[in-house]
């Protein structure tokens, strides 16, 4: 008897090593509410599925950003790489672009199941921790939005813009700080990226942080009743499992049939271009039609705003003085939260696909739209022609021989090398020339041409040295010290100290010589 | 009949234990499916693309222009495509005359700096770590592990041609990036 009782604690504790070890014990016990079964314990797997669609969000940006450069230049070109050329690309990007908009739903969906359920009351954090995800999920759509640089980026960006700047007061403010200037530009670009990939996502973190880690919300309850929660709780994370999947394989097969839209670079689009923001923001894109002007900035943003200010305060409008006016104050808020922004949503989503299905000028616009798009998906992906800022190439068309650069040209072409005409022209005697009388010390060339070039102006990845002269701390003497010396001027490896391979006379000419170069 | 009663209980108490079991790794091996899916697409996503060779014949000078028994040296502008980016690389090259016109990459076999030809001492000389060639590229003394690397070369219309290589460094044998 004796011998089985120690043996079923052997058991159990051999069964919690995860709990032993680990901190999910813990977790679990704070994710665990009232159990219920049924359709109940089915609505209740939103968590499930918001879990997986935020993951999957992380895992799909960070492979985004593999390859993604935020820069007005490269921006687009990058995003069209990875749809036309590295494998599975379009999809992953698929993934994460109607990804977002899955997870906007299943959020509002989630929070929806709460509040029938009546989470705010017993799990206040839990209620504010799901209503700061969906108002962060919605930052990170605007800002997500713009990245690609492509004509509807860049229109979307712009009515961000109109939005902010026709806030009052506050709005040119706004409008400048979201911009970073006074017009979009690659700062713009720039700010967006950084909210996007790096605020938002840090905050999220935090939210999760704070809800799983730092918050107790535990019901304290019986040993007895505890086993019988973990044992509801092993069936729930089952069924969180199933829920999660069956929507992966939705999305996932939405996401290879449907690419993630993608139109030709803004500077190239058309006067006349329509934007349309992502699905989840249809609604106040339509409201906005309805709405002149600055009326209109307040609305967008103060609707929002009030929507999601209203759902974080719910879990505290029990108090007294409230509670005289209205006997529930908590449900009937909700309900008229609720029932409010859903009819909102539903009837502005469904007018705005109405109205651009049904006007015969925005829909022929928006076929057109669609046909470039389609039209550039199936163009071949055309690479970034990068100009190698300060080499010999731009220096040489400028230079004297023209015609001789021309000759080049043309004799490339004749051997039919059709984009040949930067890369010959090298061949071309003159720069020897050039380079061996025109410039450095033989001193300059033997020691320090073979990383800084032979005119200073860098190799590769070493640094150029035309323009250091104007610079503090480079004057001759300076430089001579720094021959001598690296390392007291800030320089690493692989540049070396001279002081023993230069004579003095050397280091001098050297040091007058890469004084005097000037950018042009 | 206690006995049968608790082999009964027991057995009811290892299906019971069996069920549990499987609803616990049910969850784990639906996770791990997804799991699967995304790392199969993130590692075609992630695997090395192949850059692009420019495999084109860089005109280096007419054949009548080289002359003497010191090495000339040349830039040859030789166009990377890798990604999404074509760029645009100079690389310097010695052409050895009296050496029936052999082409050298000035690119040091050790850590990949260019090397230099200095006339006092007729050798080239790589200033990064003190390697030193001798005229014809062999290796003479320093840290590289072989002498440096001959390109390809032609004649076409008495103009010398070379199409650029590089190799892996700080090996014996030449192996071609």
């Amino acid at each position: 008897m004796n011998e089985e009782a120690d043996k079923n604690l052997l058991d159990q504790q051999k069964r919690n090593w995860v709990s032993r070890w680990t901190t999910l014990g813990d977790i679990e016990r704070t994710l665990i509410d009232k159990p219920s079964s049924g359709f109940e314990a089915w609505a209740r797997t939103t968590a499930g599925v918001v879990v997986m669609l935020l993951s999957l969000q992380i895992i799909t940006g960070l492979l985004l950003g593999f390859y993604y450069v935020p820069s007005t230049e490269s921006a687009h070109t990058t995003v069209e790489y990875i749809e036309k050329v590295v494998p599975a690309g379009s999809w992953i990007r698929s993934l994460h672009h109607y990804g977002s908009m899955w997870l906007t739903l299943w959020l509002v969906l989630h929070l929806a199941q709460m509040f029938w359920r009546a989470t705010y009351r017993r799990r206040p954090v839990a209620w504010i921790a799901s209503v700061l995800l969906l108002a962060l999920i919605l930052a990170s759509g605007v800002t997500g939005y713009s990245l690609p640089w492509d004509a509807r980026a860049f229109f979307g960006t712009r009515v961000t813009e109109g939005i902010a700047g026709g806030l009052p007061l506050v709005g040119s403010a706004v409008r400048e700080w979201i911009l970073g200037g006074p017009e979009i530009s690659p700062i713009t670009l720039g700010r967006f990226f950084a909210v996007h990939v790096m605020v938002v996502p840090i905050l999220i973190l935090l939210v999760l942080a704070a809800r799983l880690f730092v918050f107790r919300e535990r019901a304290l309850v019986s040993e007895a009743e505890e086993r019988r929660l973990e044992v509801w709780m092993h069936r729930q994370v089952f069924r969180n499992a199933i829920s999660a999947a069956v929507v992966f394989i939705l999305l996932a097969i939405y996401s290879w049939k449907y690419f993630a839209p993608l139109g030709p670079a803004a500077d190239t689009a058309a006067p006349g271009y329509l934007p349309r923001p992502g699905a989840q923001f249809l609604w106040l894109f339509q409201m906005l039609k309805y709405l002149p002007g600055r009326a209109a900035s307040v609305v967008a943003v103060a609707l929002p705003g009030l929507i999601l200010l209203g759902l974080i305060l719910l879990p505290f409008l029990n108090a007294k003085p409230i509670k005289r006016l209205i006997p529930h104050p908590r449900r009937t808020v909700g309900v008229v939260i609720f029932s409010f922004s859903f009819l909102l949503f539903t009837v502005l989503t469904i007018l705005a696909y109405w109205k651009d299905a049904t006007d015969p000028i925005v829909g022929a616009q928006l076929r057109r739209q669609q046909a470039e798009e389609v039209a550039f998906r199936s163009a071949p992906f055309t690479p970034l022609r990068a100009r190698t800022s300060e080499s010999v190439i731009d220096e040489q068309s400028d230079a004297k021989d023209s015609g001789k650069q021309a000759d080049n040209a043309s004799k490339n072409d004749n051997q039919g090398n059709g984009n040949t005409a930067v890369s010959n022209v090298n061949a071309s005697s003159n720069m020897q020339t050039n380079v061996l009388t025109g410039g450095p010390p033989e001193s300059y060339i033997i020691n320090c041409s073979a990383c800084h070039g032979t005119r200073g102006q860098g190799v590769q990845k070493f640094p150029k040295l035309i323009g250091v002269g104007s610079k503090p701390r480079r004057s001759v003497e300076d430089i001579i010290a720094l021959l001598n010396d690296p390392k007291a001027y800030g320089l690493e490896a692989p540049m070396r100290s001279y002081a023993d391979k230069l004579t003095e006379d050397e280091k001098r000419e050297i040091a007058e010589w890469v004084a005097s170069l000037k950018s042009k | 009949m206690p006995d049968s009663n608790r082999s009964k209980q027991s057995k009811e108490r290892e299906v019971d234990k069996g069920r549990r079991n499987f609803l616990f790794l049910l969850p784990f091996g639906i996770f791990a499916g997804l799991a699967a899916t995304i790392t199969t697409a993130a590692f075609r996503y992630l695997r090395p693309a192949k850059p692009i060779h420019d495999e084109k014949w860089n005109d280096i000078a007419p054949i009548a222009e080289l002359k003497g028994d010191k090495p000339v040296m040349r830039s040859i502008v030789v166009e990377h495509q890798a990604g999404w980016a074509s760029t645009l690389e100079e690389h310097f090259v010695y052409v050895l005359p009296n050496k029936g016109n052999e082409v050298l990459s000035s690119m040091c076999p050790h850590e990949g700096c260019n090397v230099a030809w200095r006339s006092d001492t007729n050798q080239f000389f790589c200033p990064c770590h003190d390697s030193y060639f001798s005229l014809d590229g062999e290796r003479l003394s320093g840290p590289a592990r072989r002498g440096l690397d001959p390109l390809p070369t032609r004649e076409q219309n008495g103009v010398l041609q070379v199409k650029y290589q590089s190799y892996v460094n700080n090996t014996e044998e030449r192996i071609v990036r």
